[in-house]
C-alpha cells in the first residue's frame, strides 16, 4: 500500500500575478491550489514579489507517492475527472474525502493530515 | 423438462433454462405481482417482487436460478415490507455489506446495444473515441444518469460509476399498456410478452388479441381475465372469452433515462427519440392509469379539475408517474389525458432515479457523506480513556470517564483541552483593517498589536453566523478564530467580501495546519511558567513564545470562566506539547477535560455556542449581546438590518434559567406556568457541581417574558447570566 505520510511544505497566499512570476526551483513541486494560493515542496523558501504575501511553514498535509498501478487503483475512488495534460493538479473528493492529486511523474496524493486516517481507512490502506 | 426450482411465496416452482423469474412464475400458472398487463421487457411495474431480500426487482429482467427466493409485494398497497433490522447491530457493527464501486471515464457511454445504439456508437469508436456500451441484457442495469454526465449502473456484485463527455440513450421503445376497466386483472400481456412466453413454451390457454378497439376486460373472482370486450366497426360490442388477453396498443418512447437528465452531454437516438402516436385518452374513471401508484383516471380528473393542468403539476397532484417505473407505463396515457382536454400534447414529464431497484448499500457504495477529521491528539485522547464523539466535523473527546472531576480540575486546579478544531484564519495586507472593520460589528482599528477582542460575525440580515477572536499580530496582519464547524464558511465569507470590495488583503486558512491546546484553571499561568513562558500574557493579550520548547501563539482569553491560555502550535509538535503539559501539571492535579465538562463550564459563564444555542435568525440583541454590535460605526455587514429591526419589539430572547434537581435534557420545551403553552426551548443544560442545581440557557418567545416557567414538569426561574463569577475576576486573575 502507498504510504500516506506527513510532509513539510511552504504555504503561500499572494497576489496571483506574484505567484505566476515566482521563480520556483525546477525540482520543486508547486501545487497551485487557488489563483492566490500555492503549496510548495522541495525545501527552498518561496520567494514571491508581494510584500503582503502570507508565507508560512506548512505541516498540515500528508502525501503519498503513487506509481501507475497505485494510481489506477485509486482512480476507482476518485469522484472527479482527470484532465489529459501532465502534470496536472486536480482537487475534489476521493472516497468522499477532500484531497488533491498532482498527476505527473510521479503522481502525488495530497490530503490534509486531519483527514489522513479517514482516507487510509476508506481506501483500505 | 425442469432445470431447477425457485421459491415463490414459500412454494417451490419449476423453471426451465432461459426462463426469467417472471416467465417461470407465469409458466406455473401464477403472476409475479397481483395483476396488470405484463410487458416482460422491464418497462412496467407489474412484475415487481422481492427477490432474495431486495424489493422492487423486475422479475422479468432476472434469470431464474436454483433457490432464488421470490416474495410478492402485498396486494393491498403493493409496498414491500421494510427489512427487519436488529437495532443493536446498528450500534455495534455496520449493517449490510460493502459494495465495490468501479469508476471509469469514457468519451462516450451508450445505453442500449440495439441497432440504434450500435449505429450511434460504432463510428465514434472507429474515430478513436473510447466508447462503453451498457445493456440490461448484458448484466448492466442502468440506475440513472446524473450530472456530469455520470451513468450509474449495477452489475452483479458491484456498482458502476461511468463518467462520460457524452451519453447516448438508445433505449428503444416500449409497448403501451392498457388503461380501461379490468386492466389490473391477471392474464393480460402485451404482444411482446406473448411472444416471449410462446418462445419459452408457456401454455397460455385460449388467447384473444385486441388492439385500439379494446373497451374493457372482464374477470373472475380470482382476479384473472375471462373475456375481452371490444368495439366493432358499427359501434356494437363483442365479448370474447379467453384465458389470456394479448394487447397491441402501439409503442411509446422508452425514455425514462433520457427524462432524468437535462445535461447537454446527453442525447437520445433511435425510437427512444421518436414522437410515437399517443393512445386514446383514457375515460373510465375507475381504470388504473398508473399501476405503480394506483392512480386512477378519476384521480387525474379530480386533480385536473382543481387546476393542475400542467403535466408536471398533474403528476405531483395525482401521483401518476411517481412510482418505480417513473412513467414507463402511464406517461402516454397521462399525456393523452391532457391532450384530450386541452388540445395540446404536453412534453413528457421528468423522471428520477432509480430506473432499476437499488439497495442502500449500492446507493452508499464508496461514498463517505461525512468525513470526520482527527486532531493530532486523537490517539492521546484514546490512551487517556476518552469517549470520542463527532462534533463540528471533527472527532472530539466527549469526556474521559469523570465529567465532574474534569470540571473541578478546571475550577480549582488546572486542565487541558484539545481545541485544535477551532477555525483559524490569517488576514494580511494594507487593507486588512478596512476589511475587518466592514466585516465585523465591533471596532477593529483600535485593537493594538498583541491585543485581541471577542467578536460576532453577522450576515447582511444582522443574524449571527459565527463568533471568535480577532487578534492583531501587526499593523496589517491579524489572526482570527472561529467555531470548529464555522471555519470553512468564514473563509469563504471573508474571501468573497474582500474580493467584492476590491480590497488588498490576503486570507489563509490555518485551521488544519495548527493544533491548539487550552490550558485553563487557577494554576494555568503557573504551569506555563514552569514550561518556560516567563510572562504569560494578560487577559485578551497574546504573544508568540516557546512553551516546553514548542513554538506557540499563546492567546489569553476565557471560555471556561477561569484563566485560560490557548497554545496554537504546529500540528507536528502537538503530542510533544500535550505530554509536556501533563507531566509538568501533575503537581497541580492536571487532567484533560472533554466537551461535556467544557459545555457545563461555559454554561455557568453564560457564553453562547453559535450553532448550538443560536437559531438562523438570532441577532445580537436576542442573545443579550447588543454591546457586540457597535452601531456608532458607519458600516459593517448587518448594520442596516440591525438599525431597522432595533425599532421593532423583539419576540424572543436567550436567557438563563435555574431550578432544583437534575438538569433536564437539552431541547426540553419551556412552558408558561400561567398559560401552559410552549414558549421556548432549552439549548444548554447542566447539573452544576458548584451550584448544586440545574442551570440552563434557552429561548423564551412570544413576547410575554415570564419570570417563572415550567421545564421538564418542574418550576424554573429566569436567572441573570453569567451564573458564575459575573464580574469576571477569575478569568482575568
Amino acid at each position: 500500500m502507498p504510504a500516506l505520510e506527513p510532509i513539510r511544505l511552504i504555504h503561500v497566499v499572494a497576489d496571483p500575478a506574484a505567484l505566476d512570476a515566482a521563480p520556483w526551483v525546477d525540482d520543486e513541486v508547486v501545487l497551485r491550489i487557488a489563483a492566490d494560493e500555492a503549496l510548495v515542496g522541495g525545501g527552498s523558501a518561496a520567494v514571491v514579489d508581494d510584500p503582503d504575501a502570507i508565507v508560512v511553514d506548512e505541516v498540515g498535509f500528508s502525501a503519498a507517492t503513487l506509481d501507475d498501478g497505485a494510481l489506477a487503483q485509486l482512480l476507482g475512488h476518485v469522484e472527479f475527472q482527470l484532465p489529459p495534460e501532465r502534470p496536472a493538479l486536480v482537487q475534489g473528493k476521493i472516497a468522499g474525502v477532500p484531497a488533491k492529486l498532482h498527476v505527473g511523474e510521479p503522481t502525488l496524493l495530497v490530503v490534509q493530515t486531519a483527514y489522513a486516517d479517514e482516507l487510509r481507512s476508506l481506501l483500505g490502506w | 423438462m425442469t432445470d431447477g426450482r425457485i421459491v415463490v411465496d414459500g412454494r417451490p416452482i419449476d423453471y426451465r433454462s432461459g426462463d426469467s423469474l417472471a416467465v417461470a412464475i407465469v409458466r406455473a400458472g401464477e403472476v409475479p405481482a397481483h395483476g396488470g398487463c405484463l410487458c416482460l421487457a422491464g418497462d412496467c411495474g407489474n412484475c415487481l417482487a422481492v427477490v432474495d431480500g431486495v424489493a422492487y426487482v423486475r422479475t422479468c429482467q432476472v434469470a431464474a436460478r436454483p433457490g432464488a427466493v421470490v416474495a410478492r409485494h402485498p396486494a393491498a398497497d403493493a409496498k414491500p415490507p421494510l427489512p427487519q433490522t436488529d437495532l443493536g447491530d446498528v450500534v455495534r457493527v455496520p449493517v449490510g455489506s460493502d459494495v465495490p464501486v468501479h469508476r471509469e471515464a469514457f468519451d462516450v457511454v451508450v445505453v442500449g446495444t440495439g441497432e440504434a445504439g450500435v449505429t450511434a456508437g460504432e463510428p465514434l469508436r472507429d474515430a478513436g473515441r473510447s466508447v462503453a456500451w451498457l445493456d440490461a441484457s448484458g448484466g448492466e442495469e442502468v440506475v440513472g444518469i446524473y450530472p456530469g454526465p455520470t451513468v450509474v449502473a449495477r452489475q452483479p456484485g458491484r456498482v458502476l460509476h461511468l463518467r462520460a463527455q457524452e451519453v447516448i440513450a438508445a433505449t428503444g421503445s416500449a409497448e403501451i399498456q392498457p388503461v380501461c376497466a379490468g386492466s389490473d386483472l391477471a392474464g393480460i400481456v402485451t404482444t411482446g410478452a406473448a411472444q416471449t412466453l410462446a418462445a419459452a413454451g408457456v401454455e397460455l390457454g385460449c388467447v384473444v388479441r385486441v388492439g385500439q378497439e379494446l373497451i374493457r376486460f372482464e374477470g373472475d373472482e380470482r382476479g384473472r381475465v375471462t373475456a375481452v370486450v371490444a368495439r366493432n366497426a358499427d359501434g356494437s360490442e363483442t365479448t370474447t372469452p379467453c384465458d389470456t388477453a394479448v394487447v397491441d396498443l402501439g409503442r411509446s418512447a422508452r425514455d425514462v433515462l433520457a427524462r432524468m437528465s437535462s445535461d447537454e452531454g446527453v442525447c437520445v437516438v433511435g425510437s427512444a427519440a421518436e414522437e410515437h402516436p399517443l393512445p386514446a385518452a383514457p375515460t373510465d374513471p375507475a381504470a388504473v392509469v398508473c399501476p405503480c401508484m394506483g392512480t386512477t383516471v378519476g384521480d387525474l380528473e379530480t386533480a385536473f379539475d382543481k387546476g393542475y393542468r400542467d403535466l408536471e403539476l398533474l403528476k405531483r397532484a395525482s401521483w401518476a408517474g411517481l412510482g418505480p417505473c417513473q412513467g414507463g407505463a402511464c406517461l402516454p396515457h397521462v399525456r393523452a389525458f391532457i391532450a384530450g382536454r386541452t388540445g395540446v400534447v404536453p412534453e413528457p414529464f421528468t423522471a428520477r432515479p432509480a430506473a432499476r431497484q437499488i439497495t442502500l448499500a449500492e446507493a452508499a457504495a464508496d461514498v463517505a457523506i461525512d468525513a470526520f477529521r482527527r486532531t493530532p491528539l486523537h490517539d492521546e485522547h484514546l490512551a487517556a480513556g476518552a469517549r470520542m464523539d463527532r462534533f463540528g466535523g471533527w472527532w472530539r473527546p466527549w469526556h474521559y470517564g469523570d465529567v465532574v472531576g474534569e470540571y473541578w480540575a478546571v475550577r480549582e486546579g488546572v486542565s487541558i483541552g484539545d481545541v485544535s478544531t477551532l477555525g483559524k484564519l490569517v488576514v494580511s495586507g494594507p487593507d486588512a483593517v478596512e476589511a475587518l472593520e466592514r466585516i465585523y460589528p465591533c471596532h477593529v482599528a483600535d485593537i493594538k498589536p498583541g491585543r485581541s477582542r471577542y467578536a460576532l460575525l453577522l450576515n447582511e440580515r444582522g443574524h449571527v453566523m459565527d463568533d471568535g477572536m480577532i487578534l492583531r499580530d501587526a499593523e496589517t496582519r491579524f489572526t482570527l478564530t472561529f467555531t470548529s464547524g464555522g471555519a470553512a464558511n468564514a473563509e469563504m465569507w471573508l474571501r468573497d467580501w474582500i474580493d467584492t470590495w476590491g480590497l488588498r488583503a490576503h486570507v489563509m486558512d490555518r485551521t488544519m495546519s495548527l493544533a491548539a491546546i487550552n490550558v485553563t484553571g487557577p494554576f494555568a499561568g503557573e504551569l506555563l511558567r514552569r514550561l518556560g513562558l516567563a510572562e504569560p500574557p494578560r487577559f485578551l493579550s497574546h504573544v508568540r513564545a516557546d512553551v516546553a520548547g514548542v513554538p506557540c501563539h499563546v492567546m489569553r482569553l476565557s471560555f471556561t470562566g477561569e484563566a485560560s491560555f490557548e497554545l496554537h502550535h504546529p500540528l507536528d509538535r502537538s503530542v510533544e506539547l500535550w505530554r509536556a503539559l501533563r507531566e509538568a501539571g501533575d503537581r497541580y492535579g492536571i487532567r484533560p477535560h472533554g466537551l461535556q465538562a467544557l459545555f457545563g463550564l461555559r454554561l455557568e459563564k453564560g457564553h453562547v455556542i453559535v450553532g448550538m444555542d443560536t437559531e438562523l435568525d438570532t441577532t445580537p440583541r436576542r442573545l443579550g449581546m447588543d454591546w457586540a454590535a457597535r452601531m456608532e460605526k458607519p458600516f459593517f455587514i448587518g448594520r442596516a438590518a440591525l438599525e431597522r429591526t432595533a425599532k421593532l419589539a423583539d419576540e424572543r430572547r436567550w436567557v438563563g434559567f435555574t431550578m432544583d434537581g437534575e438538569a433536564p435534557p437539552e431541547g426540553s420545551p419551556i412552558r408558561s406556568i400561567e398559560r401552559g403553552d410552549i414558549i421556548g426551548n432549552v439549548t444548554g443544560s447542566w447539573s452544576s457541581p458548584l451550584f448544586g442545581r440545574a442551570l440552563m440557557l434557552g429561548w423564551q418567545r412570544l413576547g410575554r417574558f415570564d419570570d417563572r416557567v415550567e421545564i421538564d414538569g418542574r418550576d424554573a426561574v429566569v436567572t441573570p447570566t453569567p451564573f458564575y463569577d459575573p464580574e469576571g475576576h477569575r478569568a482575568r486573575a
